[in-house]
């Protein structure tokens, strides 16, 4: 049954079985160094500040202090900073996928006249690089045309650029496409209207796409750090990425790992727990070309 | 049943019909509340990619001919802005620099993803944790990793110069040695995203059947032939794609160099989109950082044109 490049038979041959103890010793090598900061920011985050510069190829401390992590706690109010984070990501993720969802339906099921040129217009972004227009993009932001008003330290100039997404509409379209036509038609005839059959038809279809979407809005979402660096200025409402750039280097250094690493937490929860989804998710963004 | 079924399939050729004829005014006009609910449904998207995306697509094109102020108001310089532009000696400096973090990049990251996913195409055991465990460095936010990253190169107290100096290596000084700075900081960057690389890797060699290795095996192919005649062609599509979206990101990047190096030592460091917000954002000089930014989308499209070119072309095979 499963076999790799070498039949399992010739695994058990001298040269078969070298050439797999080779291959796990190099893929445990790059698993460490991939392992290696996190663990570090942790025990690095319960040595004492001379322990920081001394202990040399230490990991662990003698005298482990748990108490670094409730001082970083409280010290750079992780509290505050999670919760700015989980509302401008959480409120962020919710509006990117219902904008696109309304946009990939009206794309699929309901034939507006120019939706090819539409759709055009959406990939567009995908190939222009964000770095080219940020500028203009905050000064839409400090002053939003036509209505005039700024969202400069508003969560709404993060939420409303978070739902450009054509990657999301992509996806969510190309999904919407494939459910067969016989259901939408058969519920038209039931007189359902658009908003319900959306509602009752394909968004329950599209239930495992739509997770796989919003955990990789999730992740990007929390890593962003340029746009809200820009736009909240004001640090009682900073996200904690933001807030942590600011903040570290005034506290010792054993703070600054110990607050990094619970940064690091629940992106890496996500990670791990969702990681069904996320697989599904690369393999969904590697064809988006 | 096969009345709901026939009653589906009519009124499926008939919104293909109607679809076929919306040229026709009469049938516009009894399309119209279907179009107008249609719009309504994008009209979310199309708000937030015309004030965000596209508005501001435009705008950096139109400023990068004008002198412009953070605070919007503008008049028009020509072309001065690039004239002075390739006059600025920073031009040059930038843009080499991104040459050498490609250059680095593809030499740290490029075969790695490819080499891994080939190893973890063979273990039996533990697959799982390997795809897991290189997939995490990938979720961590930069502005994080860059915290846990300096004090990893810090020269006194960090933990990579205690590490050589087992080795007999001396204490180098990372971040601020003007020819370690760009692989240091390449390095971060590979850790980050070499784990997704390495995935879709791995998900192209689960397409190939195992049956193929089979046949060759039977025709007395070694493994490493097999592997060489197999697996990397049916990779090299893939790696190709890949190897343009690592320029096209790398090109881009910012982040990394602005928090951990802020483009030091000297402009050892600085990138184009630095350099763009540098300008924009601390000389307040945005007419200028446009055509910066303009000169970026030119250089990114040329490789986003290869590479829908590169893609095109696998569709058509595949």
């Amino acid at each position: 049954m499963e076999r790799g490049f070498l039949s399992n038979i010739e695994l058990h041959t001298s040269g078969g079985r070298a050439y797999y103890i080779l291959a796990i010793i190099c893929l445990s090598l790059v698993a460490v160094v991939a392992i290696f900061p996190f663990f570090f920011a942790l025990t690095s985050g319960l040595k004492n500040s001379t322990e920081m510069f001394t202990s040399g190829l230490n990991l662990f401390p003698d005298m482990p202090l748990w108490s670094n992590y409730t001082e970083a706690w409280t010290r750079f109010n992780m509290a505050r900073l999670f919760g700015n984070s989980f509302v401008i990501v959480g409120v962020g993720v919710f509006l990117r996928l219902l904008v696109s969802a309304l946009a990939a339906f009206s794309l699929s099921r309901l034939k507006p006249v120019g939706g090819r040129i539409i759709m055009a217009g959406f990939l567009l972004t995908l190939t222009t690089p964000f770095i080219a227009y940020f500028v203009p993009l905050y000064m839409t932001i400090v002053n939003v045309p036509i209505l005039n008003i700024s969202l400069l330290n508003s969560y709404w100039g993060l939420w409303l650029p978070y739902c450009v997404n054509a990657f999301a509409i992509f996806v969510l379209k190309t999904f919407f496409d494939r459910i067969p036509q016989e259901l939408i038609d058969s519920a038209r005839v039931d007189g359902a209207s658009a908003i319900q059959m959306l509602q009752h038809i394909i968004l329950p279809l599209s239930r495992s796409i739509l997770i796989v979407l919003c955990v990789l809005a999730f992740v990007e979402l929390w890593k962003d750090f340029l746009l809200p660096f820009l736009v909240i200025s004001n640090p009682e409402y900073q996200p904690v990425t933001v807030r942590l750039f600011y903040v570290a280097d005034r506290y010792g250094i054993n703070l600054q790992m110990a607050s990094s690493f619970m940064a690091l937490l629940p992106p890496l929860v996500i990670a791990i727990v969702l990681q069904r989804y996320m697989k599904i998710g690369l393999t969904v963004g590697a064809v988006k070309g | 049943m096969t009345l709901q079924h026939s009653l589906g399939a009519d009124s499926a050729q008939q919104s293909r019909r109607q679809s076929r004829l919306s040229i026709d005014p009469a049938r516009l006009r009894a399309q119209l509340p279907r179009q107008i609910t249609a719009y309504l449904f994008l009209l979310p998207a199309l708000i937030t990619f015309a004030l965000f995306a596209w508005y501001p697509m435009l705008r950096s094109i139109q400023m990068s001919f004008q002198n412009v102020n953070l605070a919007g108001q503008s008049t028009w310089a020509g072309l001065d802005n690039f004239q002075l532009m390739l006059k600025d000696p920073a031009f040059e400096i930038a843009w080499r620099n991104s040459l050498e973090y490609v250059s680095w990049s593809l030499l740290l990251g490029f075969l790695l993803p490819v080499i891994l996913a080939i190893f973890i195409r063979e273990v039996r055991l533990g697959k799982g944790f390997f795809r897991v465990v290189y997939f995490l460095p990938t979720v961590v936010p930069a502005a994080v990793a860059v915290i846990i990253w300096r004090f990893l190169y810090d020269p006194d107290g960090g933990y990579l110069n205690a590490f050589l100096q087992q080795f007999g290596i001396a204490r180098q000084l990372w971040l601020s040695d003007p020819g370690l700075a760009k692989p240091a900081l390449v390095t971060v960057m590979t850790w980050a995203g070499f784990g997704t690389t390495a995935l879709i890797y791995l998900a192209s060699l689960n397409d190939i059947s195992s049956e193929l290795y089979e046949a060759a095996e039977l025709d007395g192919a070694s493994p490493l032939r097999r592997i060489w005649h197999i697996s990397l062609p049916h990779l090299l599509p893939v790696m190709s794609l890949m190897f343009l979206l690592q320029i096209i990101a790398v090109v881009q990047v910012f982040t990394e160099p602005f928090l951990l190096t802020n483009g030091g030592p000297g402009r050892e460091t600085l990138t184009p989109a630095m350099h763009i917000y540098n300008r924009a954002f601390i000389r307040l000089d945005v007419g200028y950082a446009s055509a910066w930014s303009v000169s970026m989308i030119v250089v990114l499209a040329i490789f986003s044109i290869i590479y829908r070119v590169v893609n095109a072309r696998l569709n058509e095979n595949s």
